[in-house]
């Protein structure tokens, strides 16, 4: 592959991929991203250190989706976390047909930039995804009425369900306690699971 | 077991002292030994990539300045606390697992201290019974270090089961994860001394608990402490929640029950991987491509990352109905959770730090 630089939309020099590429090439080409995006040293590190398949497939998609420097430090955390738990490489990671489909669907970059980022925090926290989704499944069955909320502790941190009720006239307070009393064994499973069970 | 040591300090008032003789002549050829004025200042961290690991394997025979008892530095109002003392004899530890807080806790004092006036200690103990002759006390020294680690060359484990043994209301555990039992099983504990283990599934060792005994080794070291008269107990904590941890921790209580009948066990407790930030942060510099430090962390709200609740305690339950089914009721607690989690885990409310300290020591009363 080969390197070529090319003028960034914003004046910035950027960088794309066009054949056989030398590692040089390729550091030269992320010591130049990572000096326009002021990338901190300990991050342009994590980049270097990965193999030279990977710097070059977190090259071509910070490029490609113009990754502002919290989103490159951001990714490039979740990558090198996800590498070493799952034992894999980084550019493994990149291939996945969830992270092709955003390389390459249409949409401005900077939403597919979020949902990079999204997408990998999902793989870097997959129990936790999938707790949360059943959790808010069983929240949204509640069909609670307007004035009423259950909110999950974020990030399932704790085991406190936070429910709140807001009323402006009593009727609106007894309607609610008997909102919540007829949901009293759902909500009561909904406590169960945040404590741990399925 | 055999660590390496770069370098053996002694201080100069300490060189006369029964516990420094004891350790120059195992030292021998396999370190040279320095006599230094003040033993804190080959304590402390040396510049280089992981002073750390050199603080590790430079000894330091020292005075302890301040009190040697003191509870339990993970105790904490927000947590259902289990009214440990602590009984600081040396800090550091020649193994290296790579989630020790340690790592934080003497990253200025890295240097592995053994205090030769270890003696005062047993002078507080009798001070904190004489001000409460009807309480029972657990007092454990495996905290900042590990309980026998280099007991071999210290020979500390049978000084202090000499002077427990002989107390009625104060309870030794030695906690430990090596099988350096050799100067347990010629000692007679009267029933007044626990070891205590930390076990974690095979995968965990391998990867995390560098140079730390293999768990079945653990688990046998206790089978041959128990008849010998111990107590034993066992620590799950941290509990890693990676990709197998379910089924594997399992297998690791089964193995534990094939071994040890779950009727001769003290008591067993519980805790999740937790770490400060900065923790992680030692951790991870120290231990790159470990994936234990990956599970599914969140900051939780006392400041620590910890596996997200609700697979956490699930964890939990999982070795707590272990004990359950084994259909003997073997008192267990949690280290470092909240009240409403140990109501969740073991169905009921914790009793108060001093409650659970007691009961825990007095379980020699069910032997
Ligand atoms: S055995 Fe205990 S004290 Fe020693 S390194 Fe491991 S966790 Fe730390």
């Amino acid at each position: 592959m080969l390197w070529r630089r090319r003028a960034g939309m914003n004046g910035e020099s950027d960088l794309a991929i066009h054949g056989a590429t030398p590692g040089e090439n390729i550091d030269e080409s992320v010591r130049a991203l990572a000096c326009a995006r002021h990338l901190p040293q300990p991050h342009l590190d994590r980049w270097l250190a990965m193999n030279e398949r990977s710097r070059a497939a977190f090259l071509e998609i910070a490029q490609t989706l113009r990754l502002r420097t919290g989103q490159i430090t951001a990714a490039l955390e979740l990558l090198e976390e996800i590498s070493v738990r799952d034992a894999t490489d980084c550019a493994d990671i990149l291939a996945a047909p969830e992270i092709a489909r955003i390389r390459l669907h249409a949409g401005s970059a900077p939403a597919r930039a979020r949902e990079l980022i999204e997408t990998l925090r999902a793989r870097r926290f997959p129990r936790l995804r999938e707790t949360s989704t059943r959790l808010a499944g069983a929240i949204r069955e509640l069909r609670l009425p307007r004035g009423i909320s259950v909110v999950l502790p974020r990030e399932l941190r704790s085991d406190v369900l936070t429910i709140t009720v807001e009323v402006a006239r009593v009727a609106e307070l007894d309607g609610a306690i008997e909102a919540l009393a007829a949901r009293r064994a759902a909500i009561a499973r909904i406590i169960e699971m945040l404590g741990g069970s399925e | 077991m055999n660590f390496e040591l770069d370098a053996v300090f002694i201080e100069d008032s300490e060189r006369e002292t029964a516990l420094a003789r004891r350790i120059a002549a195992a030292v021998q050829d396999r370190a040279p030994i320095e006599n230094v004025a003040d033993g804190r200042v080959p304590a402390r961290a040396i510049a280089g990539a992981d002073s750390f690991s050199a603080g590790k394997r430079r000894m330091v025979v020292m005075r302890r300045r301040t009190p040697f008892v003191m509870s339990c530095p993970a105790g904490s109002a927000r947590f259902a606390c289990c009214g440990y003392l602590v009984m600081v004899l040396a800090s550091n530890c020649p193994m290296d697992c790579s989630y020790c807080f340690l790592q934080e806790f003497v990253a200025d004092n890295p240097g592995f201290q053994i205090y030769s006036n270890f003696a005062d200690a047993f002078e507080e103990l009798e001070r904190i019974a004489h001000r409460a002759p009807d309480r029972h006390f657990r007092i454990g020294t495996g905290e900042l270090a590990d309980s026998l680690a280099f007991d071999t060359m210290t020979g500390l484990s049978r000084e202090l089961i000499a002077y427990f043994a002989e107390r009625e209301k104060l309870t030794l555990e030695l906690k430990t994860k090596t099988d350096e039992i050799g100067n347990l099983l010629d000692s007679d504990p009267r029933g007044r001394v626990l070891v205590s283990w930390t076990l974690s599934p095979e995968k965990v060792w391998r990867t995390s608990e560098h140079r730390t005994a293999p768990p079945a080794a653990r688990i046998d070291a206790a089978r041959r402490v128990l008849e010998a008269g111990y107590r034993v107990a066992f620590h799950f904590d941290p509990v890693i929640a990676y990709v197998d941890a379910e089924r594997e921790y399992a297998e690791l209580l089964d193995h534990l029950f094939e071994v040890i009948a779950p009727e001769k066990i003290a008591f067993f407790s519980i805790g999740g991987l937790r770490m400060t930030p900065g923790l992680r942060a030692a951790a991870r510099r120290r231990w790159p491509r470990d994936p234990m430090l990956l599970d599914e962390h969140v900051l939780a709200d006392d400041g620590r990352l910890r596996t997200f609740t609700p697979l956490r305690l699930k964890l939990y339950r999982i070795i707590a109905d272990r004990f359950e089914r084994a259909g003997v009721k073997v008192p267990g607690y949690l280290c470092m959770e909240a009240a409403s989690v140990h109501e969740r885990v073991f169905g009921a409310a914790p009793a108060s730090p001093a409650t659970i300290g007691e009961r825990l020591a007095r379980e020699r009363e069910r032997f």
